[in-house]
Order: structure tokens, then C-alpha cells, then sequence
């Protein structure tokens, strides 16, 4: 799967998670940068988006994520 | 020893002295020492208690570690988690276990109690200690970090004498960080200032302010058949004061010497009374305990199998929207009862630092759409709303310092019970019994304006952002400022400071937990 493949998921799930369609992400999004993400939503959006990709986040990975960048890079590296 | 003594000082004084003149090589080696000799200050069982917390600490680390079998890490994890909690609990439950044994003396017939174990023999303030070893294992466990092999470099995260009692809490990665970069810190007296001037501001909050409040807290709260009506909340607001300045305090003086050290430790408060919500209010208040209970109590509980599961089911019963709050809601409610729990083994913290919060924040969550919809409608941007917020979230928290200060649920209902209650009169005479006179009101109004003024400068709206330096603005202002303040604050608290003879130094509220 390719990174843009990944993001057209991520965007997915993003919309889904926060309840809107205008969500879009990138390498530099951060939680401030979308309405609704806190430690508490946090967790729905990293329990979805192991789903989408069938992968199983560790818990370093849940905590230590400094942006969706990272995230897209952790997902690349379950999957392969 | 306490933090606020001569003796601590003279310690710091000679760590600092130690730790620069002798080879760089050897900085840390002096801050071991430094910190066994602290723990040892303690009391012989703290010294034990830690140097054998240390070694489960550092084998349970390395067990827990990648290059051993899934099923070793798993073993390691789980029993030196086990140990560690059951540690905090006997240390929780010391009070009641005394009490305990004490009763059973009684009835089996001892005139006295003469079991004394568990006056001496379990540390006190050590519930910071265990929870930071405990998320040194978790995270080389959940590979966050690579298991430290020097023993002594877990001995020096684990016992690190200013946080040793009262936090604030860390990551072993960042604490690790801070002392590779202290071995290549440079003297400088600019590092030195900055630090004495926190400790001065710590021991000003503490002594001045905090010491002097718990006059009328301690008279209203321990007789409240008496001290009645308005006297009830008069009293609360007074702990708030003590409690803040008790706790900011003490931490004020830990990141002020570690500072001198040049080991920088997170910030624990964030003007935590400007805030607007309940939630708000726990990311500005012991913030490294928040941060702690999230990263290793309530997200791996919200990940767990079957908190998914519930999501699933409760998301087909109430709607997405809905069912997918129902997992958060009993996240929130252990994670509640656990910062309950922590702060003391009783009901009445239970209630009063966990449940009550817990209830308010789901309040808060439940009506946050609507809320949405009626601010616009109220000129919710406008600075009289703010000013509500801010009292608002302030009055939620006085309701559950009642249940904090009182000795039980049970003294805290009558203390609620006591507002309606008729007993002394409202008067000058009645409130300043307790030695709290027009001088000392006068100077304990004086500290608390000086602090609202602090607070307000350093206040900054997003409670993810540091608060600004008072520090930093003092010293634009120029050196002379900058010692002027941390001369006014020395004096004001060698006249002012609540201390002397008969004055217990060592009784820091959060030193106890």
C-alpha cells in the first residue's frame, strides 16, 4: 500500500471519527490542529484506525505519536 | 527532612557545592549519594524501601524487555507490577492497617497499642516513587525505551532526592536525558539565581501563605459544631488556598533545585484557578499525575478487548455518537476512582479528589452540545462569562476539598450539614480565635494578591502551552529585579513564615500521600 493510499484511508477514518466530511490530514497534522481530538477521542481514532488497516498499535506507538506523519509511518511498518 | 527547612538547604548547598567542583565525570555519582543520603534522612526503612524498589525496578525493566521470550516479559511485567501496586496500597492503607491493628490490640486485651510497625515502618510520601518505577517498567515493556543495564542509572531515576517524595512524575526518558545533559552543564551564577529565586517563591507559598491559612482551616474544619453557616465555606476557600500554595509550593522548591542542578523537571501547575471546566482545571493541576494516569492506567484500559467490545455493542444500542461515549464513561470512572484512591486510602479522598470529579466531567461531556448551541447565544466570548467560568469551576472544586480536608465521609456531610446549622456568630471575635488576627490576615490577603498577580502573568489560555516564566520577565527587567525579588521574598518569609517553636516544617500535604 502506498503512502497516498494510506492517507485516502486515514482521511476516512478522520472524518468518520471527528463526524466531518472536511477533514483532511497530513504529515504535519497534530491534535490541536482538529476539533474534538483529545486524550479521550484519541484512543476511538487509534481503535479505528487499527481496524481499517488490520494492524495492532503497541502501546509506545498509542502514546508517542508526535504527529499523523508518524502515525502513516507506523502503519507502514505493521504492514509490511 | 522537609523541603522547607535550614537543613535541606545546607543539603542542597553542599550537593551543589560537591557537584560542581568535582570533575564532571563524577556529577551524577554525587547525586546518588546525595539522594540515598536524602532517602536515608527519611528514615532507615525509606533508605530500604527504595534501594529494594530500585533492584525490582531495574530486574524487572530488563525482564520486561524485547530481547527476552513474550512470555518471561509478560511474567516480569505483570509481578513487579503487582509488587509495585501492592506496595502503594499498603502504603495507602497504612493509616487504616494502623488502625486496624490497633483495634485488634484493644481486643485481644492490650491496655495500649503496642503495635507500632505501622507508625515506622512503612515510608511516607512514597506513592510518587511507586507510580514512576512503575511506568519504567511499563515502557520497556511496551518498548517505549530500551531496559537501562546500569543498575545505577535506574537507582538515580528511581531516587532522584528532589522528586523523590512529592514528584513531580517522569518518564525515564526524559529524566535519563536530563542528566546526560547536566554531566556537561557549565556553573553560572544566572543558573543559580533562577533557581534560589524559585525556592524562595516555594518557600514563600508554603510558609507565608499556606501555613498561615491552615490557622482558620484547621479551626473551622475541626470544629464545625461551632464554626457554622458562612464559616463552612469560608474555610473551604481557605484550604483551596492552603492546599494550592502547600503542594505549588513544595514544587516550586523541587524544580527550583533541580533547576541549580541543571536537571529540568515538567512543570506540575499551570494557574489551575483560572481555569473553565473541570476538565480544564486537571491538565493545569498536578499535571504529571494526569499524565501519568492517562498514558498507563486509562489508555490501556480504553484498548483493552473488552472496552472495544462494549464500544461495538453500545454503538448498535444508542447510536454511533452515543454508544461510543460508554467506554469512556467506565475508563473515566476507574480512572477517577484510582486518582481517588491515590490520593488517600479512604472513602472520603475516594469521593472527594475521584468520584465527585468524575461525575462532573461526565456532566460536562453530556451537556457539551448544548452548551455549544447557547453560548453564541450568550455572549459566551464576553469577559463576564469567562469571569463565570472560572468561579463556576472554582465552587465544583471547593465541594470536593470538603470531602479532601474532612477526616471522613461521614465528617463531610455534617460539614455540609453544618452550613445550615446555627452556631457561632459571624464576627471578628469568633474568626480570629484561632490566631488569625488583622496582622496576619493582612499579610495572608497581601501573599494571596501577590500570587493572583504571578499567576496571572504567567496564566496563558491554552493549558497545553508551558505558563510564561516570571523568572525569565524579571530578569529582562534587569538583575537588580530579579535579586530584589528573591530578597523581598527571603525577608518577607524569615518575618512573615509560619515557622519556630512547636511549628512542624515537615508537614507538607502532598509530602503524606
Amino acid at each position: 500500500m502506498t503512502r497516498e493510499e494510506i492517507y485516502d484511508k486515514l482521511n476516512e477514518v478522520f472524518q468518520d471519527v471527528f463526524d466531518d466530511e472536511d477533514i483532511t490530514v497530513n504529515d504535519s497534522t497534530v491534535a490541536s490542529d482538529v476539533d474534538g481530538w483529545d486524550s479521550l477521542e484519541h484512543i476511538n481514532l487509534i481503535v479505528a484506525v487499527e481496524r481499517c488497516f488490520g494492524i495492532k498499535f503497541t502501546m509506545g506507538e498509542t502514546t508517542g505519536l508526535k504527529n499523523v506523519g508518524e502515525m502513516v509511518d507506523r502503519i507502514i511498518a505493521h504492514l509490511s | 527532612m522537609s523541603l522547607v527547612s535550614s537543613l535541606f538547604l545546607v543539603f542542597v548547598a553542599a550537593v551543589l557545592l560537591l557537584y560542581y567542583v568535582l570533575p564532571k565525570n563524577l556529577r551524577l555519582w554525587v547525586v546518588i549519594a546525595a539522594s540515598l543520603a536524602f532517602a536515608g534522612f527519611l528514615g532507615f526503612y525509606t533508605l530500604l524501601f527504595v534501594l529494594v524498589s530500585a533492584v525490582l525496578c531495574y530486574v524487572g525493566g530488563l525482564l520486561s524487555g524485547p530481547s527476552k521470550s513474550n512470555a518471561l516479559r509478560n511474567a516480569a511485567t505483570i509481578i513487579t507490577v503487582v509488587i509495585n501496586i501492592a506496595l502503594l496500597c499498603c502504603i495507602k492503607y497504612y493509616n487504616v492497617l494502623g488502625l486496624a491493628a490497633e483495634r485488634l490490640n484493644l481486643l485481644f486485651g492490650a491496655s495500649e497499642n503496642t503495635n507500632t510497625f505501622f507508625l515506622y515502618a512503612v515510608p511516607v510520601g512514597m506513592s510518587f516513587y511507586v507510580l514512576q518505577t512503575t511506568g519504567y517498567i511499563l515502557d520497556c515493556r511496551w518498548e517505549k525505551i530500551v531496559p537501562e543495564k546500569n543498575f545505577f542509572k535506574v537507582l538515580l531515576f528511581s531516587t532522584y532526592f528532589p522528586q523523590l517524595m512529592s514528584g513531580p512524575m517522569n518518564t525515564y526518558a526524559n529524566l535519563s536525558a536530563e542528566f546526560e545533559k547536566a554531566k556537561e552543564v557549565k556553573f553560572s551564577f544566572e543558573r543559580i539565581s533562577n533557581g534560589a529565586v524559585r525556592v524562595a517563591w516555594g518557600f514563600f507559598k508554603k510558609l507565608v501563605i499556606a501555613d498561615r491559612a491552615a490557622m482558620t482551616v484547621n479551626q473551622i474544619f475541626g470544629d464545625h459544631q461551632t464554626f457554622t453557616g458562612w464559616y463552612v465555606p469560608l474555610g473551604v476557600v481557605f484550604f483551596a488556598i492552603q492546599l494550592y500554595c502547600d503542594f505549588s509550593g513544595c514544587m516550586e522548591v523541587v524544580i527550583g533545585v533541580s533547576h541549580m542542578l541543571g536537571i529540568e523537571l515538567p512543570e506540575n501547575f499551570n494557574c489551575p484557578f483560572f481555569s473553565k471546566t473541570v476538565k480544564e482545571y486537571w491538565r493545569r493541576w498536578h499535571i504529571t499525575l494526569g499524565g501519568w494516569l492517562r498514558d498507563y492506567l486509562m489508555y490501556p484500559i480504553l484498548k483493552s478487548e473488552p472496552l472495544i467490545k462494549t464500544g461495538d455493542w453500545a454503538k448498535a444500542k444508542f447510536g454511533k455518537k452515543n454508544g461510543k461515549k460508554v467506554p469512556t464513561y467506565i475508563a473515566l470512572l476507574i480512572l477517577w476512582f484510582a486518582v481517588g484512591y491515590w490520593h488517600g486510602g479512604l472513602w472520603n479522598y475516594v469521593i472527594g479528589s475521584g468520584i465527585l470529579h468524575f461525575i462532573y466531567i461526565v456532566l460536562g461531556m453530556i451537556f457539551e452540545p448544548l452548551s455549544k448551541k447557547i453560548r453564541p447565544k450568550i455572549g459566551a466570548d464576553k469577559l463576564y462569562f469567562r469571569i463565570f467560568q472560572s468561579v463556576r469551576t472554582f465552587i465544583l472544586m471547593l465541594t470536593g476539598f470538603v470531602f479532601f480536608r474532612s477526616a471522613s465521609v461521614m465528617d463531610a456531610v455534617d460539614m455540609y450539614a453544618a452550613i445550615f446549622r446555627r452556631g457561632a456568630a459571624l464576627n471578628w471575635a469568633n474568626f480570629s480565635s484561632s490566631g488569625m488576627n488583622l496582622p496576619n490576615l493582612i499579610v495572608l490577603i497581601a501573599g494571596v494578591l501577590i500570587l493572583a498577580a504571578v499567576d496571572a502573568y504567567k496564566y496563558v489560555p491554552s493549558e497545553d502551552d508551558r505558563p510564561k516564566s516570571m523568572i525569565a520577565f524579571l530578569r529582562g527587567k534587569g538583575i537588580v529585579i530579579l535579586w530584589a525579588a528573591f530578597m523581598f521574598l527571603t525577608v518577607a518569609t524569615l518575618v512573615f513564615g509560619m515557622y519556630g517553636l512547636g511549628y512542624d516544617s515537615g508537614s507538607f500535604i502532598y509530602a503524606r500521600i
